[in-house]
């Protein structure tokens, strides 16, 4: 039987291994999970030396056989309590509700262990193979029915509030736990705890504890984080900025108040990302606004537009050139000191396609750049997910176009015959946009 | 011309003092002659001020500017109301039109361009009133200069033009649209061809450069830059988003 010990930790001790080294999120009930991993790992040790020492009564001191039984029964029911402690810490997750059996819980595993450590241990000897019986034993099935009946209590009374994954979870473990235990309780000389404590774990890690689920929870905390520090009111913002334009006007600084108009524009154009597609006349209004307040800071910066008007109507992802034309200006013509010139060009390719263009006479690409650039949006998808940095911006372009009009459409880039780069972006023509 | 008299209603007092001081009222014929910040304030104002036109925030305190136009209405059908509404209330402005608004700004309030605005509240002043004043006899010559506007719109105009059709002077002509209807030659031409676009655009499936050449543009870029600048909105938007509404 000790192979079986051995294939189990090894399978654990891999599972241990992809769980610590990821990265994930701070949580209770992540740091239980990595607890009950630990603790599981030094029973199957203790399961393995039980099963040799169990077998070996005659060679093995009677000390040692006890020791190595009451760590092997005392980190079993450890396990048990972290196992409740998952359940429940998951369930107060899905209902919100506090966990009112934690005292008790604890209060058990104390007279639990304790007893563990007092009560006499008996063996019997089959010619099958020796165990443990007697009133230990019994003292350690009773204290796994205990934790059983917490919880699976806690499934049965919150059914309906948690959902199906944590449902699936906490079932599978209730119904192992059920399974293995009756078995053992049946069979004494199968010696297969080991054997339902690596499932129940295995079914938490696999469903709940996985690297794809940890690392979804993260990204998903720093976004979060990133949305709750643009959540500045924009409203707020751009009705200020509003009482300010007027101030400045009746002060007699046209200039300024002009220059606010823009950003009240550019801010007003903004707050409307809750659609997924505008319109490109929404588009280069919102770009307009944006290049206004850019030309006037750097005044030889130029901008020319080339819009075919009767392409006004065409349907674009929301937000993908003021990217793109910000790209343009830090990565190419602020090399330059802001001289020169982005010209944006518009026009219908074949009958249903449209092209965007946005050309620039900046730097141009550094040597080996353009292919690091092509290679990074033809694999767009498999990039990882950065929150920072230059690229995020054209990269979260591509991504969307890719998303809301296919594959075939997206976004690339060229080198100019004269220097600087130039973006193009090819789009689907929607039928009513003529 | 009488003087126009303006009552602005606004809960944010910057905004009062932007449209008072920084639009030329005198200009354009007009004098604010009063204020107010909420609901009811504006409802006791226009009763006793008994303005012409009343620039009407949306969102105002106590009753706001939709309910404030609604109960006066009945008792003042003759006074222009003009809403300012930020853009996210847009909602609001379509049952503004239900309402019969004489005319619509989006904020922020571009004050330089307000007096198309007011222009166009004189020429629907006008046309109101020569509806109503359809009397026998001699026809005054601005009723048949404005019919043959109306006619020839999508022809190339010019004050030569009509000069030469009846027989005045391109002068005279001129002075006729600042003292009968209040407004420049060119304000006026423009408001009608604007007016012509948008109906075209909403009753007729013609293309924006088909538009554009029946309300006398031969190019249509020019066409969608004075249509943007008129509407806040470029044709196509226009005629998309009263197709959105209507659905």
């Amino acid at each position: 039987m000790l192979r079986m010990e051995i294939a189990l930790f090894l399978v654990l001790g891999f599972v241990a291994y992809s769980y610590f080294s990821a990265e994930k999120k701070f949580s209770q009930l992540h740091s239980t999970f990595s607890m009950l991993l630990a603790v599981v790992l030094c029973h199957l040790v203790f399961d393995g030396i039980t099963v040799y020492t169990v077998n070996h009564l005659d060679t093995v001191p009677l000390f040692l056989n006890n020791t190595f039984h009451r760590l092997f029964i005392g980190t079993m029911i450890l396990i048990f309590y972290l196992f409740y402690q998952y359940i429940a810490i998951l369930v107060e997750e899905e209902t919100g509700k506090p966990r009112p059996l934690d005292g008790l819980a604890r209060v058990y595993l104390v007279v639990a262990e304790l007893g563990n450590m007092l009560l006499p241990i008996h063996y019997a000897v089959t010619p099958q193979g020796n165990y443990s019986d007697g009133i230990h034993v019994t003292f350690c099935y009773l204290s796994v029915a205990f934790y059983f009946l917490l919880g699976t209590g806690l499934l049965l009374f919150n059914w309906k509030e948690i959902r199906k994954k944590e449902k699936t979870a906490i079932a599978i473990a209730c119904t192992v736990e059920l399974i293995v235990t009756t078995l053992q309780g049946i069979n004494h000389t199968w010696l297969i705890s080991g054997m339902g404590i690596t499932l129940i774990t295995l079914a938490f890690y696999l469903i709940l504890e996985n690297p794809d689920i940890l690392r979804a929870e993260l990204t998903e905390q720093k976004m979060s984080m990133l949305y709750l520090k643009s959540q500045v009111n924009p409203h707020f913002l751009y009705n200020t900025l509003d009482t300010i334009r007027i101030q400045a006007q009746l002060n007699g600084d046209k200039k300024v108040a002009e220059l606010l108009m823009h950003l009240v524009d550019f801010f007003r154009l903004s707050v409307k990302v809750d659609r997924a597609m505008v319109t490109l006349d929404d588009e280069m209004e919102l770009l307009e606004a944006y290049m206004e307040l850019m030309c006037y800071r750097y005044p030889e910066l130029q901008c020319e537009y080339d819009i075919d008007p009767n392409l006004g109507g065409a349907q674009v992802p929301n937000f993908i050139m003021q990217p793109i034309v910000e790209n343009s200006l830090l990565h190419g013509l602020k090399n330059k000191g802001y001289r020169g010139k982005v010209t944006i060009a518009a026009r219908r390719v074949g009958e249903d396609q449209l092209e965007i263009r946005v050309q620039d006479t900046g730097s141009g690409f550094a040597p080996g750049k353009l292919e690091a650039v092509d290679k990074m949006l033809h694999f767009y998808d498999r990039q990882p997910a950065k929150l920072t940095g230059n690229s995020i911006g054209i990269l979260n372009v591509q991504k969307r176009i890719k998303l809301l009009c296919g594959r075939e459409y997206g976004l690339w880039y060229t080198e100019n015959e004269f220097g600087g780069v130039t973006a193009h972006i090819r789009l689907p023509l929607a039928e009513e946009s003529k | 011309m009488k003087k126009l008299r303006v009552l602005l209603v606004d809960d944010e007092i910057m905004i009062r003092e932007g449209f008072k001081h920084l639009f030329d009222w005198e200009a354009h014929d007009c004098l604010v002659v009063g204020e107010a910040s909420d609901g009811m304030e504006a409802l006791a104002q226009i009763d006793s001020l008994k303005p012409d036109i009343v620039i009407m925030d949306i969102n105002i305190p106590i009753m706001n500017g939709l309910k404030v136009i609604q109960c006066s209405r009945a008792k003042h059908p003759e006074i222009a109301f003009v809403i300012v509404s930020g853009y996210d209330d847009f909602s609001y402005c379509r049952e503004a039109l239900r309402l019969k608004i004489t005319d619509y700004i989006l904020k922020p309030v571009n004050y330089e361009e307000f007096g198309t605005c007011i222009d166009n509240l004189k020429i629907a002043l006008f046309q109101q009133q020569s509806e109503e004043r359809d009397e026998p006899g001699e026809e005054r010559p601005i009723v048949g200069i404005t019919r043959y506007l109306q006619e020839h719109l999508a022809e190339e105009i010019s004050l030569g033009v009509l000069a030469e059709e009846f027989h005045l002077s391109g002068q005279y002509i001129s002075q006729l649209f600042k003292s009968e209807i209040g407004v420049n030659f060119l304000a006026y031409l423009t408001n009608i061809r604007m007016e012509k676009a948008k109906k075209l655009l909403l009753s007729t499936g013609l293309s924006i450069a088909e538009v554009s050449e029946q309300v006398g543009y031969g190019d249509y870029r020019v066409f969608t830059k004075v249509f943007k600048k008129a509407e806040g909105v470029t044709p196509s938007q226009y005629r998309r988003d009263f197709l959105e509404d209507s659905k």
